[in-house]
This record gives C-alpha cells, sequence and structure tokens, in this order.
C-alpha cells in the first residue's frame, strides 16, 4: 500500500492512500491543526469532502479505525462473531484474582481454553501478549474463545471458578 | 477630527469585522471587503446627500500597521517558499512558472506601453497584473475541496514559482525606484540590494541551526516576539539602507522555513499576520481616492479582459505540463486568475517612492484591478465548472467522434 505524502504551501500537508479500484483517501492536515478528510471514487475523478475534524476528534476517529478505541463500559453486550468462536472484552476489576498475575501464572489458555489476543491498557494496546505479560487492573483483556469457554473466563475473572478448588 | 486614538482603531477594526463577515456570507474573497470598506469610512468617501460616513481620518498609526501587514505579508510568503520543493519539482514548476511569468508580464509590458507608461510605470504595472493572489487562491482551494486534487499542485507549483520570481522583482523596483538617479546611481543601488539580500539569503540557506536554535523557547509568547522582533528588525534595517523591506521579511520567512520551527510559526503568528494585513488593506482603501480610480476607468477594463484571458491561457498550458487533464487544466486557468496582496504590495511601493503617474496613477489603477480581479477570479473559480460544461458543447459540436473526453 502507499501513502503519498506532499507539502501544501500555506496550508500544512497531504496524504493520499491508495484503497484499492483506484479509489482514494485524502487526509489534507492543516497547520491549524484542522484535518480535512475526502474521498475521491476513481482516478481522475474530483475528490468529494467526507469530513473536517478538529485534532481531537481526528484522534479519535484513527483510534477506531486502528482499532484500538473503544468504550469498555458498553462492551459487555458487545460480541463478534468468528465462527464458533466470538471475541469478548473483558475489564479487569481490581478485585479479581488474575489482577497482578502474568498470563502465564493465571493459566488463562488451559484453564478455560481462551486465548488473550490483546491488553489494553489505557492509550496503550499489548498485541499477542506474551506468557510474562502482566495482568493488571482496569485492563481490558480481548479473549477469544466459545460461548462456553468465554462462560468459563469470566468466572475465572470474577474469582468464582470451580476448578480453583 | 479629534477623536482618541483608540476611537479611531476601534472604528477601523469594527468595520474590518463587519466587512469581512459580509464577505463570507456572500462566499468572497475579505480582501475586497477590506478596501471597500476603507474606502467608504476614509477621508475620500463618497458623499451620499451631503452625507458622509467619513471616520477615519488615517494618519500614522495606521501607516505603521499597514507596513506591518506588508511585511509579515512578505514574511509568509517566504516561510511557504521552499527552495527544496521548488527543486524537487523543477522541471514542472519551471516550465508552468516560466509560460506564467512570459505570457503575463509580457501582456503587462505591452500594456503598459499601450497606455502610454514611462518604462519604470510599465515595469510596475506588469508585475501588478503579473502576480496571482496566494491568499484569495489558497482559500478558494480550500473552499471548493480542489486542494485534494492534482489541480492544485499545478496552481500551487505556479504560486511557489511567482513568489521566488516577485521577490528578485520587488528588489530590483525598489532599488531602482528608491535611488532614482541615472543609469550608474541605479546599478549602485541594485548591487547594494542584491548584496544586502544576498547575505540574508545565505544566512537562510546555511544558518538553519544558528536560526533553529536562535528561536528555541518553551513559551509561545517569548517565540512571538522573538519572530516579530527579529523579521521587524531585518525588514528596518533594509528599509534605513535603501533596500525594500518586504523582500527582507521574504527572506526571514525563507529562514525560518527551514527550521522546525515552521508549524509553530503558523500557529502562533497567523492572527498577527491576518490582523495587520487587513488593515494594509484597509488602509489601500483609505488612501485611494475615488476620482482617480474615475480617472483609470478606460484603461481597467481593457486590463481585466486582457489578463484574464492571459491567465487563463498561461494557467491552461501549466496545466497541461503537469499531465492534468484538459478539464483539470481550465480549473488551472480559473485558479490562478485571482490577484491581490501582492499587486497591492507593487502598489504601495510605486505610492510610496514614486512621483507623478507612478504616485497616483498606478496606485490607483492596482486598486481598481484588484478589486475586480479578486472578484471575477472566485467566480470563475466557483462558477468555472457550468461555463466549461457550455463550453463542451460547443467542443462537442467540433468534433466529429462525438466524444468529449473532458477527463
Amino acid at each position: 500500500m502507499t501513502v503519498y505524502e506532499t507539502d501544501v504551501p500555506g496550508v500544512g500537508r497531504k496524504f493520499e492512500v491508495d484503497v484499492g479500484d483506484g479509489a482514494r483517501i485524502v487526509v489534507v492536515i492543516h497547520h491549524s491543526g484542522r484535518r480535512e478528510l475526502f474521498f475521491r471514487p476513481k482516478e481522475g475523478a474530483d475528490s468529494e469532502r467526507v469530513a473536517t475534524l478538529t485534532g481531537e476528534e481526528a484522534r479519535q476517529v484513527g483510534a477506531v479505525l486502528e482499532g484500538a478505541y473503544f468504550q469498555p463500559l458498553e462492551l459487555d453486550s458487545q460480541a463478534v462473531p468468528l465462527g464458533d468462536a466470538i471475541i469478548e472484552w473483558v475489564e479487569v476489576d481490581a478485585d479479581s484474582p488474575l489482577a497482578g498475575q502474568t498470563l502465564g501464572e493465571a493459566e488463562v489458555r488451559r484453564r478455560c481454553g481462551v486465548s488473550i489476543l490483546a491488553i489494553q491498557r489505557g492509550e496503550d494496546t499489548i498485541e499477542n501478549p506474551t506468557s510474562d505479560a502482566e495482568i493488571r487492573a482496569d485492563d481490558v483483556l480481548v479473549a477469544l474463545g466459545t460461548r462456553q469457554e468465554q462462560q468459563a473466563f469470566r468466572e475465572l475473572h470474577a474469582g468464582t471458578d470451580p476448578s480453583d478448588g | 477630527m479629534a477623536d482618541p486614538l483608540l476611537l479611531q482603531a476601534a472604528i477601523v477594526v469594527a468595520a474590518l469585522a463587519v466587512a469581512g463577515t459580509l464577505a463570507e456570507r456572500f462566499g468572497q474573497s475579505v480582501i475586497p471587503a477590506y478596501i471597500l470598506v476603507g474606502l467608504v469610512v476614509g477621508p475620500n468617501a463618497p458623499r451620499l446627500r451631503g452625507l458622509s460616513l467619513a471616520l477615519v481620518e488615517g494618519g500614522e498609526f495606521i501607516d505603521l500597521l499597514a507596513e506591518l501587514g506588508i511585511v509579515l505579508l512578505l514574511f509568509f510568503l517566504g516561510l511557504e517558499f521552499r527552495i527544496d520543493q521548488l527543486v524537487a519539482a523543477r522541471d514542472r514548476v519551471a516550465a508552468a512558472g516560466a509560460v506564467d511569468a512570459v505570457v503575463n508580464l509580457g501582456v503587462g509590458v505591452v500594456l503598459g506601453l499601450a497606455f502610454g507608461f514611462t518604462p519604470l510605470e510599465t515595469a510596475f504595472l506588469a508585475g501588478i497584473v503579473y502576480i496571482s493572489s496566494s491568499a484569495v487562491i489558497t482559500k478558494s482551494l480550500i473552499d471548493l475541496g480542489w486542494i485534494a486534487d492534482p489541480e492544485s499542485e499545478a496552481i500551487l507549483g505556479v504560486l511557489v514559482f511567482e513568489d521566488l520570481l516577485i521577490a528578485v522583482y520587488l528588489a530590483l523596483l525598489a532599488a531602482v525606484a528608491l535611488g532614482g538617479g541615472g543609469i550608474q546611481g541605479a546599478a549602485l543601488d541594485i548591487a547594494w540590494a542584491v548584496g544586502f539580500l544576498g547575505a540574508l539569503f545565505l544566512i537562510a540557506r546555511y544558518g538553519g541551526r544558528a536560526v533553529e536554535r536562535f528561536f528555541e523557547t518553551g513559551s509561545d509568547e517569548l517565540f512571538l516576539l522573538r519572530v516579530l522582533g527579529a523579521t521587524t528588525l531585518v525588514a528596518s534595517a533594509a528599509l534605513v539602507s535603501g533596500v525594500s523591506e518586504a523582500v527582507a521579511a521574504f527572506f526571514v520567512g525563507t529562514a525560518l522555513g527551514g527550521t522546525s520551527h515552521l508549524d509553530r510559526v503558523e500557529r502562533v503568528l497567523v492572527p498577527a499576520r491576518d490582523l495587520f494585513a487587513a488593515v494594509f488593506f484597509f488602509a489601500i482603501g483609505l488612501e485611494t481616492d475615488l476620482a482617480a480610480i474615475g480617472s483609470v476607468a478606460g484603461m481597467l477594463p481593457v486590463a481585466v479582459v486582457v489578463t484574464t484571458a492571459s491567465k487563463f491561457a498561461s494557467g491552461y498550458a501549466g496545466g497541461r505540463v503537469y499531465g492534468l487533464s484538459s478539464r483539470r487544466s481550465a480549473r488551472v486557468g480559473a485558479g490562478l486568475v485571482p490577484r491581490g496582496e501582492f499587486s497591492l504590495v507593487l502598489a504601495a511601493l510605486a505610492a510610496s517612492v514614486g512621483t507623478g503617474a507612478l504616485a497616483t496613477v498606478i496606485p490607483a489603477f492596482a486598486v481598481g484591478y484588484v478589486l475586480v480581479m479578486s472578484v471575477l477570479g472566485t467566480i470563475l473559480m466557483r462558477q468555472g465548472e457550468w461555463l466549461w460544461n457550455l463550453g463542451g458543447i460547443f467542443r462537442r459540436r467540433r468534433t466529429t467522434s462525438g466524444v468529449d473526453r473532458t477527463d
């Protein structure tokens, strides 16, 4: 994928991103911080202005597009179908037994079968965390597994896991 | 008028605010609105049944702010001018820019001679009709969304070329006009100007690190003061030694444009530039006598028609150089038609140093010309599309294939 960057004198910078079939997304970043988003459906066509964003709005939208940003509070109801498996987001409570353990110590996969795809910590995302990644309170764990495995994981998180003895 | 200065300043700024709002409402550039409001409330205001709005007398404080406006306009021109950008696209920029310069300066010279001007007056006239308005054009590019399309690269490329040429042109004209003493005197003045500006250019080109360090500060306030202080100091030093202060400011801008301070300058100094530039346009209106514009009423229509056509044609050719389709090339042509602030900077120079027709006829012509061209150019950019489609009907009739490849 190619990103074209041009200086626009007196305005700022322009970025063009190829998005297939000759279509392009054009972003103009003004010196003032304002971002203008354009879409050009095919080569030679006129660009259509899609949105004008402030710097703050642009960062929000960018994070959403990146897949990094979401509202954890609303996530209880969110699930993404993936064959039998679904992805769920679980926010780690301070009193959860998981808080303070590494993924390896918590033995998440062995005990309930889900894989942790990522750990969200504030603005940061730890992708494909290794077994020595630490789980902290207020982290959001992105877990992949079947409904039953997700159920088991929620119990493990809440400290009501029967296999815990 | 015994009004306190504060009241005068209040009237100026309030009048500008009203004019700017109206211009915005009608989708027009603010520049002609600022000039017109200056005309209306100035000492030369037209009287309607004995009633006059002449509220502002002019005077030193307006002259000072207007002068700062010129300095900052040229400072920003330099700031946004990047030599490496010119070098990176030199083939296309040079070709499109050269066509633009040869055609439009050439047309200006022919017009000047046809109007019976002296060589110096003709040189000023040629510059005035040659230089397009970055302010008006950039605003329209953003408003219309052309900024995202390839024609904006061609338009801005030609503007970059014009910026460099006008800086040199202004320096030469100022040296000749300020000196004004025979060929030998003029040569000396030009040599001195070249030396002074050459030194500034060398600092801009090779003193990047020192400049970078000099303006390094955590506080926006100190940054603003340092940049304004350095710019006005260099500009005034230039003026005192008989070199164009505007061109000196251009090179200060270039020096800063090459550093990492660029974005910060844009953020912190744009408000200052906008305020002072608005007063500059206002002052232009203030100093203009409607009767003087009346005296050039015969020249204006000729110049408007001829230079609109020449700018459109050279812009169209420039678009072709950039490999654009005929429809987009036509946009480049229309996009370069607006004239504005730099024509007025030339006019202000003519008014301040010239005598005779140079001090009266040329500025009056420039004001009338810019009033028409800034509005006409904006309209052409906005409404050009249906004109182009109308033209397309005729083009189709002439082509046997019946296929109109406009894109």
